[in-house]
């Protein structure tokens, strides 16, 4: 009795069936990347981080659907209200989600991701970039959707305000490395800034409505951007 | 020397977790021993540049990691498998293994191939496409293994990687080891004293942040002979190097 099945062709002895193997489970395996993935990694000439992009915990369908639902419900508040809503929900919903973009707790593969080739300070900054527009892209639409009368005069003010909010809770979780206390802080000092406008000048939306506070909302957003920057920060040589 | 690390410290705030290590690694299998709390961890996040030393000199792969270029190139030839490793629950083993292949900018036509050899050395190749959410203990760490050497490193930090394997795993991977060992550095963190005995070519021993001996298994084994406690003599060896640095 020989070893092989006489119906089944043996391999010539020069073929090695462990690399064929190999090839045929490469193939097999692969995962074709989305359109959106493809045009990421196009856009940000890595694979690697287009493929870190889409596994951002604050961009998955389940964070989308909540931000989209409380923008709307925002929207439909402004509507029957007068109140420009959105745009005092659109900086806390987006600091919240920046927040939660990346870092230990709610990246699961958090430390190792440290040790990679791309960095994750690029991760963080790319997560936050896109976190941020899309944010951004929503809140316009909430805005668009529901402006009249004073909420139309509001519907671009908010996202200077929704920018140095972002930079705050972006600076808070990365200095705390906690994607809860930046999450906390970015909503506490929104809620903060609201109540002290109301109490300062009497309406609701002076944190978005007030011009001359854009000013500080830029300086703001720059310092704490820095100090992100500065958190994430590549250590220069070891010590000696 | 692949690995070579003078007077090396890590501080977290009053807590000195390393204290004035030296170490040279060249190719081979390196066991990294010692009670929990000794300080291999850290040690080893170190050498996977996660963390920064507070003090000393560390080079890897010839090149000194506190600067972005040089670390960018040792991270590209690194292998590093934490003690406690998250993974991505919707992710499948062979989506988890070519997300880290990518983010060691391995390149892209080479990806699949080389995802499909580690994972096969992993003995993963039957669940290759399964969630891993639905993956027991063990083997998730050898997914983690499987993503670990995926990029062929020339350094391969491992941290308690035969944590949850069974003894036909723990066979497998100690064959894995001396493989790899022949044209890596592979610097092993573990207590399991056996698997020293069987993969590595020379042990170091930590304990309260030092390095207490740093020797072969052998020269271990001998500090046994005389005085220690155990079953093996290797862990005679280890109780008896560890009772003669803590007295």
């Amino acid at each position: 009795m020989t070893d092989t099945d006489p119906g089944v062709p043996e391999a010539p002895a020069d073929v090695d069936l462990g690399r064929v193997w190999i090839s045929v489970a490469a193939q097999v395996w692969r995962r074709q990347p989305g359109w959106l993935e493809r045009t990421a990694g196009r856009l940000l000439r890595s694979p690697g981080l287009a493929r870190a992009l889409l596994t951002t915990p604050s961009l998955l369908l389940p964070w989308l659907l909540t931000s989209i639902a409380v923008l709307a419900a925002g929207a439909a508040a402004t509507t029957d209200s007068g109140q420009p809503l959105v745009a005092l929900v659109a900086p806390a919903v987006a600091a919240a989600a920046i927040a939660y973009a990346y870092g230990p707790g709610m990246d699961p593969a958090w430390e190792l991701s440290c040790s990679m080739a791309i960095s994750d300070r690029m991760v963080l900054l790319v997560r936050a970039l896109a976190v941020f527009a899309v944010n951004a892209v929503l809140g316009l639409a909430a805005s668009a959707v529901s402006a009249s009368g004073a909420a139309a005069a509001v519907t671009f003010g908010w996202l200077i305000p929704m920018t140095a909010v972002c930079a705050f809770a972006l600076a808070v979780a990365t200095v705390a490395r906690s994607a809860n206390a930046g999450a906390a802080a970015g909503v506490a000092a929104w809620l903060i800034t609201v109540l002290s406008g109301r109490v300062a000048s009497g309406h609701f939306a002076a944190a978005v409505t007030d011009t001359f506070l854009f000013l500080p909302y830029l300086a703001i957003g720059a310092v704490c951007a820095a100090i992100a920057l500065y958190a994430t920060r590549i250590p220069r040589g070891t010590l000696r | 020397m692949n690995v070579e690390i003078t007077d090396l410290t890590r501080r977290f705030g009053r807590n000195q977790a390393v204290d004035g290590v030296s170490l040279q690694a060249g190719p081979g299998v390196f066991g990294l021993l010692g009670p929990n709390g000794a300080g291999k961890t850290t040690l080893l996040r170190m050498m996977a540049t996660v963390i920064p030393p507070t003090t000393g000199h560390l080079r890897l792969l010839g090149r000194d990691p506190g600067a972005y270029g040089p670390r960018r190139e040792v991270r590209r030839r690194l292998g590093y498998l934490p003690q406690n490793l998250g993974y991505y629950p919707g992710f499948t083993v062979a989506e988890f293994v070519e997300y880290f292949a990518l983010l060691k900018e391995m390149p892209a036509a080479r990806v699949p191939a080389a995802v499909a050899t580690a994972v096969e050395r992993v003995d993963l190749g039957g669940r290759a496409k399964a969630k891993l959410r639905t993956l027991s203990g063990g083997m998730l760490r050898r997914v983690g293994i499987a993503q670990a050497i995926v990029n062929e490193p020339e350094l391969l930090l491992l941290d308690e990687p035969t944590a949850g394997l069974d003894p036909e795993q723990r066979v497998n991977f100690r064959a894995l080891l001396r493989d790899l060992g022949q044209r890596a550095t592979v610097v092993v963190s573990t207590h399991l004293v056996e698997d020293v005995g069987a993969a590595c070519s020379q042990v170091a021993l930590m304990d309260q942040g030092k390095i207490v001996f740093d020797a072969t298994p052998d020269e271990l084994t001998a500090r046994g002979t005389e005085q220690g406690t155990g079953d093996a003599p290797l862990e005679r060896g280890y109780t008896a190097v560890l009772a003669a640095a803590r007295s």
